[in-house]
């Protein structure tokens, strides 16, 4: 018994018609599919994965998790994915490690404690427990903190979210495609999608690299790769920067992060993981690009940063730093849309650095779009038409200093 | 991120110094009888390119001149005007 170990999902050949294909092994992709599976009846999937499932961003994230966006269209999203881990974990039958720790954002000006005092008020009218504290109750959540006026950007403040936390993104990777694939979901590995047929203004196919598959309907969520290949194979044009996100983490150490800190005025955001090391991101590259190339630029920005905000951490050595890929929108803000500008065409892109903490919602509202034709209400706002309207979301306080305008 | 781009003052320098302006999509498109369809094109839509691209720079650290570069988005390394195709 011991060691007739069974696969989490199966690897059936590849077959030449399903209800719907997914581009994308990611979490969104698999996210979706195991909600059509088990939300709509729609077991007949083929997830085409380039690499291998989790290879991109659903690996390569920091697998931080919160609802205290800034906008009423976003909040209610990420409240349902913070309340979806818990349920999922016991559907899944798979130990998500989620571990609800809370969240500490600093403010080190008068002009951040305003946008969080907004921000709170936003998360406390649609129900997410978030709080302002004040510098003693930063330092009382961690006592590591320096409080006093020696760093550079003296803490003023912050906002504090008890239900955000941390969540085993391999895990969810794995519990989500056990969970599909028990349903019938077919995962392909090393399969490429290299066109989308289209017939009469309707999806009616898929060109792989192992052929064609013939479908009625297909989801692009290929994460940072999504807006280069709608671009190829459907002619269209993204309001998305492909940007890199640099992370890193420390030698494991004895418990001293007892919640996710972050810090927009130093831009970093650390939590300390189970085995003890502090794993920290960066900000973004701020050109587009494909590589994942890391940097000492942010390996020593990041060090200053820690440091100046934790002491204690001064000497601590970083083991390995990495780098993933965030489709950033100008608003920060997703992009979700189906059947435009063909029917059967779906489309869940730009959410940034956003992409894990939102992945089982994205997935539960682009599996009922998928199935029934039509936008759940709460993707409305979600439309690429915003940007033409010249409505962007307040996601971000001013305009993202990648665009070209700024 | 080994970036460095050829600043036409300064010369070869970090990528760290500059910042960067987007993928040049030609003039600015006229007021008269702009749809917000143009505008939004020419203000936000990308091709995202995997290769090589046409792109302003800024040497924000250095003289603060803006310039054209072509660099590809695969490696990051600039590429000289006779490669391109």
């Amino acid at each position: 018994m011991l060691n007739q170990r069974k696969r989490l999902w199966d690897a059936p050949p590849l077959k030449s018609h399903y209800d719907a294909v997914i581009i994308g092994g990611g979490l969104h992709g698999l996210a979706t599919a195991y909600f059509l599976a088990t939300r709509h009846d729609i077991r007949d999937i083929a997830v085409i994965e380039k690499r291998y499932i989790g290879y991109g961003g659903a690996g390569r994230n920091t697998a931080i998790v919160r609802a205290n966006q800034r906008t009423q269209e976003n909040v209610p999203l990420y409240k349902e994915a913070l309340d979806l881990w818990p349920v999922l974990t016991r559907e899944l039958d798979f130990n998500l490690m989620f571990y609800n720790c809370g969240n500490l954002n600093l403010a080190h000006s008068e002009a951040a404690l305003k946008a969080m005092r907004l921000q709170t008020a936003t998360a406390q009218f649609h129900g997410v427990d978030s709080q302002l504290v004040t510098p003693a109750e930063c330092k009382a959540l961690i006592p590591a903190l320096d409080i006093s006026d020696r760093p550079s950007y003296p803490i003023l403040g912050g906002m504090f979210h008890p239900p955000g936390g941390i969540v085993r993104h391999d895990a969810v990777v794995w519990g989500l495609a056990k969970g599909a694939s028990r349903k019938g979901v077919r995962i392909h590995q090393g399969v490429e999608v290299t066109g989308i047929g289209v017939q009469k203004g309707k999806v009616d196919s898929v060109e792989t690299t192992l052929g064609r598959i013939s479908t009625p309907r297909v989801l692009n969520a290929a994460g940072a790769y999504s807006a280069a290949l709608a671009n190829r194979l459907m002619g269209i044009c993204l309001p998305i920067s492909v940007l890199t996100i640099q992370a890193m983490v420390t030698q494991p150490l004895k418990p001293l992060l007892d919640h996710v800190i972050s810090s927009g005025g130093y831009h970093i955001y650390a939590n300390q993981t189970l085995k003890g090391e502090i794993a920290t991101g960066a900000h973004m590259d701020r050109w587009p690009n494909y590589t994942t190339q890391t940097s000492a630029h942010y390996i020593k920005h990041q060090a200053e940063a820690l440091t100046d905000l934790l002491p204690c951490m001064r000497g601590v050595k970083f083991m390995r730093t990495w780098a993933g890929l965030a489709d950033m929108t100008p608003d920060m803000a997703p992009i979700m849309t189906g059947n435009d500008p063909v029917e059967g065409y779906y489309q869940d892109c730009g959410w940034g650095y956003f992409g894990f903490k939102s992945c089982t919602v994205a997935g539960k509202y682009m599996a009922q779009y998928m199935a029934t034709g039509s936008c759940p209400d709460i993707l409305l706002p979600f439309d690429q038409k915003r940007f033409e309207a010249h409505r962007l979301m307040g996601e971000t306080a001013a305009l993202v200093s990648y665009s070209a305008d700024n | 991120m080994a970036l460095s781009l050829t600043c036409p003052i300064c010369g070869l320098r970090n990528g760290y110094e500059f910042r960067f302006g987007g993928a040049d999509k030609g003039p600015r498109p006229l007021e008269e009888g702009l749809t917000p369809a143009q505008w939004c094109a020419y203000a936000h839509l990308n091709t995202c390119v995997a290769g090589v691209q046409l792109e302003w720079w800024n040497h924000k650290d250095g003289c603060g001149t803006w310039f054209v570069a072509r660099r590809d988005t695969r490696s990051n390394r600039e590429v000289p005007k006779e490669d391109v195709q």
